[in-house]
């Protein structure tokens, strides 16, 4: 894997964590409402918007990572994220990582490496 | 309603293969990769990139209407397994090859994706959900 390829694999694992997490925080902030006020709320959170501006990045971050690697190489090395994005998840939200979650991470983690550098 | 489940899931795990394999093409028309708006300029240029839009919207519709009845475990599994269908549409139109690594990995992979899937059934989460719904 060239120089390029790697920090471009860790610049999309990173702006795609913190997508998810800026996502997560603007849904659970607005988790006492429902329905159109659900989306009402969370529309006005800035936490909302900063989802949106990363996954705008992640969208050019992703296209540039597939100039490099094969579509196969990059999806499998694209699944890493959900480790990344499941351990930032019991950080910052506190969400559990139960036995199973543990092993399924482990999984994937060491498939990620298999097909990255084998 | 198992009909129902089934044409969900060939559904996001199509438009989401179709997403990825748009991505692909576009990324290769736009060839050579530079950091400049020339490059942005050729991606957004080439009718490829609009594929991968149509394939998330498509994936979106798709989850949102799937959340309502089927059980989030093995949806969670359905989106992710798209990882197969991309592999063998890569062998098929970009020339992709399938080396030991990747087959090796991918069914590793794979298998942490089903076990994950595993942790959202019902009977897993209740030991969890004490946890869950306390304030954080």
């Amino acid at each position: 894997m060239s120089q390029l390829t790697f920090i471009l694999w860790i610049l999309n694992v990173i702006v795609d964590t913190s997508g998810q997490l800026a996502f997560k925080a603007a849904a659970t902030n607005s988790a006492e409402f429902s329905g159109m006020d659900h989306w009402r709320h969370m529309l006005a959170r800035h936490w909302f918007w900063i989802g949106i501006g990363l996954y705008v990045i992640e969208f050019v971050l992703w296209l540039a990572f597939l100039s490099l690697v094969p579509l196969s190489v990059a999806v499998m090395l694209g699944s890493f994220n959900i480790v990344v994005i499941m351990i930032a998840g019991r950080l910052w939200f506190k969400e559990s990582l139960t036995k199973w979650r543990l092993i399924g991470i482990l999984l994937i983690a060491l498939g990620t490496v298999v097909v990255g550098f084998g | 309603m198992k009909r129902f489940y089934i044409l969900g899931f060939l559904s996001l795990i199509f438009f989401d293969t179709l997403a990825q394999v748009s991505f692909k093409y576009a990324s290769i028309h736009a060839e050579p990769l530079a950091m400049d708006v020339a490059w942005l300029v050729r991606v957004f240029g080439h009718p490829w990139i609009y594929g991968a839009f149509v394939g998330y919207i498509g994936a979106f519709f798709t989850w949102m209407t799937l959340m309502k009845h089927a059980p989030i475990g093995p949806a969670f599994a359905a989106s992710y397994l798209e990882l197969i269908s991309v592999t063998l549409v890569s062998v098929w139109l970009f020339n992709d090859t399938l080396t030991l690594p990747k087959v090796i990995g991918g069914l590793l992979i794979v298998a942490g994706i089903l076990c994950l899937a595993r942790q959202e059934t019902p009977e897993a989460k209740t030991g969890e959900t004490a946890l869950e719904t306390s304030p954080s």
